[in-house]
């Protein structure tokens, strides 16, 4: 077997190839006669030297690197010499641009450019897509300055520029070429990985950087004329498909623009959803085609301001094609909800299921998902980075909560305890701000990318619930001190009284919860070998059970506030703000308990079912000659070990835990059966919630069907427990039971993070 | 197109099977024929530079595996042939390593890599890549390696079973991490307890 080696090269460099925007740098050869350089011809001299090596030997020194090895070309080898040209064949790609087309050309040359443009999408440069075509070389070099410069043929036969056919192709890549730029400049601003998401190299060609939007818009518009008036010379039909390739790349530039309307999302949503009305005619009339692969040649890269071996053309069908490019609008279309603001919880539900549909949204429209996000520090278009967090700190831990109230910020007086806190509350959000925004950027990376980021911010995470252990204290003497001098926060304010931790509290939850998405992901993405599920979805329950036990601090502070409110001055108790506020904390936290009871009640009846399978030898760990199982848990647990709170279980703890060995197998199954009753109890009950409940206005419909999934999980590990129940019953031998199971790929569940055995009767 | 080897032939040749330990006076003989080996299979060939990277500083850690040539049927018996065709036929497989202290990121360990393993297609499914693994494994090991890594092709089934078997676990998948648009896994083989207090020195840059 070969495996195809990536070469362990740290991943930046890896990734790395030249030629990004920068011109290439020219460097001149020393000036010979300039004073104070003398050359000398060493030629003799490294001759001499160079025999007393062997060949082969390598002679290099700490700065030559894996990476600059795997860097190096050999000449002359066609296959990484791009200048290689093999005997009898021409170095220069001599397809003819000036040539007529007839229009089922053209039209076969737009869907082959559809298909390198999506693959592009994909992730794979544009020297082996898009910049492939000798038509979309033929506009860009030289870069136009004026718009009629961009043209097919520059010099010498120009009248051909004006057949017909020629100017609506030309249109065509004129209004793709913009919309590559557009693309490119939306993934370059955000955070994306080059290479590894998308690879931005534009080798030094600049897409058309230099011509305006409006020009371009023009000749697609003419060109669209162009081709109504040949309605009787090509039919309807060819008329209707160019038609629409030609608005579709009008639109696609509206699309491109659409974070102008980021407070109007009426306007933000009209060309994605324009472009899905367009779709169907683009897909029926592809049959009309007829593919000129001539007119793309592998051999434009070697005009490329590249270092990289010649690369294959990727070839994509155009079915695979148009399911990306309905994909892409489809999740434009979307994406666009995610701007009708509601709350800061709805917003992370929103985020949470948009970002794990399956396939994942295309990096253009995550990165267009972290535009609307954050762009120029303002969230959503208009919202402050305070306010969302405010907001946020308000459902979890501080409804109506003076810490949160403006009026604090509007007091002078230095010694002032509420000015005071004012500050203690402006320290934490500088503090948070980053950690907890990370997590809505950490959710727009792709999904290893976001196990692995995760891993990362949990440490910090970690560390700011220290901080917001010492900024509580500090904020619950400060509350005495209002209260000892008889100050007053505002009446729309209720106090928070005795050993309130809402700074620390908030601050737990969310490293619980990103911690048990660490874990969670691992299912999705088959980081878990079949016998390590048993332990890992007992981490799992260990993690959620914390946050279980946790919760039910945040309601008894709540109650006693509530019980405040009910005993503070009646034109107090009126303010419906006030009383809102505080139901949709208890909201909150109703949802909070039931999720991680869900959490909590399935890893456990997994947890149990998977031990119950290695018991009964049903699932045989591979031998491991050179491993154990401490070695092994120490290196799964490594994202875990730093964390202070929750500790890490010993390698011994976990060992008696998930291995369970006081408990009988029948016991065992017997509690993992109502682990998963409780979980199935709680799932019924969520998922009768209205959006508002369950916190997923804007995304209810995807937010239910992940419920009903895991409804449905729950109910096949039951099914799968009562199998192995009913064979332990009926076997009489002692021996091996006769079942067989079957560990699916995620993409075979009811839902990725629940990984249940599929257990079935041998049939004999 | 692929030749096949009937199993009697394998079990015949695994007794005459050699595994060599590589050296640098190797090269002429054997070097174009790992390049051969390992190339088969890429949609990119590597350079000799990459080769003889890893080869002339970790020639201890790179393994190779021969078989008798009178009792492979496949390959040309025209001598002439044989005579300009620079490749070696009797190589069937070959692994190649490295190990240097790692310190990106976390506490510095002494991080084992396996770079390339290749067994020539008819000679598969017999044991001889976990052979050659294994030999690979030992001699990091002896050199005290806290760990050894590698990547492999999500696709890539066999390599993973056959590195899982032998105690590698999966410790993150890598996006598009080919140049085909595949992921990889990223497999860890664990072979000591990381201490953070008694770490190598990352500032030492010796070939270990």
């Amino acid at each position: 077997m070969t495996f195809n080696p990536g070469i362990d090269v740290p991943d930046e460099l890896s990734r790395l190839s030249l030629g990004q925007d920068t011109p290439p740098r020219i460097r001149d050869a020393p000036e010979l006669n300039s004073t104070g350089t003398i050359p000398v011809d060493i030629t003799e001299k490294f001759k001499k030297a160079s025999s007393a090596l062997q060949p082969g030997e390598i002679v290099k020194d700490e700065f030559f690197t894996l990476f600059e090895s795997v860097g190096a070309l050999e000449i002359m080898d066609p296959k990484m010499d791009s200048g290689c040209v093999k005997a009898g064949d021409e170095f220069e790609e001599l397809y003819d641009v000036s040539k007529p087309l007839l229009p089922e050309e053209v039209l076969g040359i737009i869907d082959q450019l559809l298909c390198h443009e999506m693959s592009w999408h994909l992730g794979y440069p544009l020297s082996q897509t898009v910049f492939t075509s000798v038509y979309v070389e033929a506009l860009m070099m030289p870069n136009p300055t004026h718009i009629d410069e961009a043209m097919f043929v520059r010099r010498g036969n120009t009248q051909a520029n004006a057949e017909p056919m020629l100017q609506v192709l030309r249109a065509y890549c004129l209004g793709m070429l913009k919309a590559c730029a557009y693309v490119n400049e939306r993934v370059k601003s955000e955070h994306y990985y080059e290479e590894e998401d998308f690879v931005t190299n534009t080798y030094n060609r600049t897409l058309l950087g230099s011509l305006s939007t409006a020009d371009i818009r023009a000749e697609l518009n003419s060109a669209l004329n162009l081709v109504q008036k040949q309605q009787e010379h090509m039919g309807g039909d060819m008329v209707e498909a160019l038609s629409s390739r030609l608005k579709l790349r009008d639109i696609f530039l509206s699309a491109a623009e659409c974070p102008q309307f980021v407070a109007q999302p009426d306007l933000a949503r009209q060309p994605w959803e324009a472009a899905l009305m367009l779709l169907p005619t683009i897909k029926a009339t592809h049959n009309l085609s007829k593919a000129v692969d001539e007119s793309f040649s592998v051999k434009l890269q070697r005009k490329l301001a590249s270092t990289v071996p010649p690369r294959p053309i990727v070839k994509l069908s155009f079915e695979n094609a148009f399911g990306h490019l309905d994909r892409l609008f489809k999740d434009g279309c979307e994406l666009i909800n995610v701007l009708s603001y509601t709350n800061s919880q709805c917003l992370q539900t929103f985020l949470r299921h948009f970002q794990a549909k399956k396939p994942q949204p295309l990096v253009y429209v995550r990165t267009l998902l972290q535009t609307f996000l954050f762009d120029a520090m303002e969230m959503l278009g208009g919202m402050s980075i305070r306010m969302i967090m405010d907001d946020d700190l308000a459902i979890i831990s501080l409804p109506a909560s003076p810490y949160l109230d403006r009026a604090n910020d509007d007091i002078e007086v230095l010694h002032d305890p509420r000015f005071i806190i004012a500050q203690q509350m402006e320290a934490f959000r500088k503090r948070a701000a980053e950690p907890f925004l990370d997590i809505f950027r950490t959710f727009c990376q792709n999904r290893c990318r976001v196990r692995r980021t995760l891993c990362h911010n949990i440490e910090r995470w970690d560390q700011l619930q220290a901080d917001a252990e010492q900024l509580d204290l500090e904020l619950q003497v400060r509350a005495q001190e209002v209260k000892l001098a008889g100050q007053k926060f505002s009446p729309n304010t209720i106090p928070v009284e005795g050993d309130a931790w809402s700074l620390s509290m908030w601050t737990y939850l969310y490293k619980l919860r990103q911690m048990e998405w660490i874990v969670q992901l691992g299912f999705e993405l088959e980081v878990y070998q079949p016998d390590e599920l048993a332990g890992m979805y007992w981490y799992l329950s260990y993690l959620s059970k914390t946050r279980i036990e946790y919760v039910p601090r945040l309601r008894k502070t709540l109650t006693e506030r509530v019980k405040e409110l009910r005993e503070s001055p009646a034109q107090n108790r009126r303010d419906p703000a006030m009383e809102r506020q505080m139901l949709r904390t208890l909201e909150w936290i109703r949802l909070s308990l039931l999720d991680a009871v869900i959490t909590w009640g399935l890893s456990e009846a997994l947890a149990g079912l998977y031990t119950a399978c290695s018991r009964l030898d049903l699932l045989t760990p591979p031998p491991r000659p050179y491993s154990n199982d401490e070695l092994r848990y120490e290196l799964r647990m490594k994202p875990f070990a730093k964390i202070e709170t929750p500790g890490l279980p010993t390698f011994e703890q976990f060992a008696a835990h998930a291995s369970q060995q006081d408990v009988s197998t029948e016991e065992l199954l017997v509690e993992a059966s109502k682990a998963m009753t409780d979980a199935k109890r709680a799932c019924e009950s969520m998922s009768k919630m209205t959006p508002e409940e369950s916190f997923s206005v804007g995304s209810h419909d995807r937010w239910l069907v992940s419920i009903k999934n895991t409804l449905k999980s729950c109910i096949a590990t039951g099914l799968a427990i009562a199998t192995v129940q009913k064979a332990m019953r009926e076997d009489t031998t002692g021996g091996q039971l006769k079942l067989t199971v079957e560990v699916p790929t995620p993409d075979k569940t009811y839902h990725e993070c629940w990984i249940v055995p599929r257990i079935a009767s041998k049939s004999t | 197109m692929e030749t096949l080897v009937e199993p009697e032939r394998v079990k015949a040749l695994r007794g005459s099977l050699e595994y060599i330990q590589y050296q640098h006076s190797l090269e002429a003989k054997y070097l174009p024929a790992i390049r051969a080996l390992i190339s088969k299979d890429l949609s990119e060939p590597y350079s000799i530079y990459v080769y003889r990277y890893f080869l002339c500083q970790w020639a201890h850690l790179c393994f190779l595996v021969c078989a008798q040539l009178t009792s492979v049927s496949h390959h040309s018996t025209d001598t002439t042939f044989q005579a300009l065709d620079p490749v070696d036929h009797s190589l069937i497989g070959v692994i190649i390593c490295k190990l240097e202290i790692h310190a990106v990121h976390s506490t510095p360990t002494r991080r084992g890599y396996i770079a390339m393993l290749a067994v020539a297609s008819p000679y598969r499914g017999h044991g001889v890549a976990t052979a050659l693994v294994k030999r690979a494994i030992q001699a990091m090991a002896d050199r005290k390696a806290d760990e050894i890594v590698l990547e492999t092709e999500e696709t890539n089934t066999p390599a993973m079973r056959l590195y899982e078997r032998l105690g590698f676990l999966r410790s993150k998948k890598l996006h598009r991490y080919y140049l085909n648009g595949n992921s990889a896994y990223r497999l860890v083989l664990l072979l000591r307890s990381v201490d953070p207090d008694n770490c190598p020195d990352p500032n030492d840059g010796e070939i270990l």
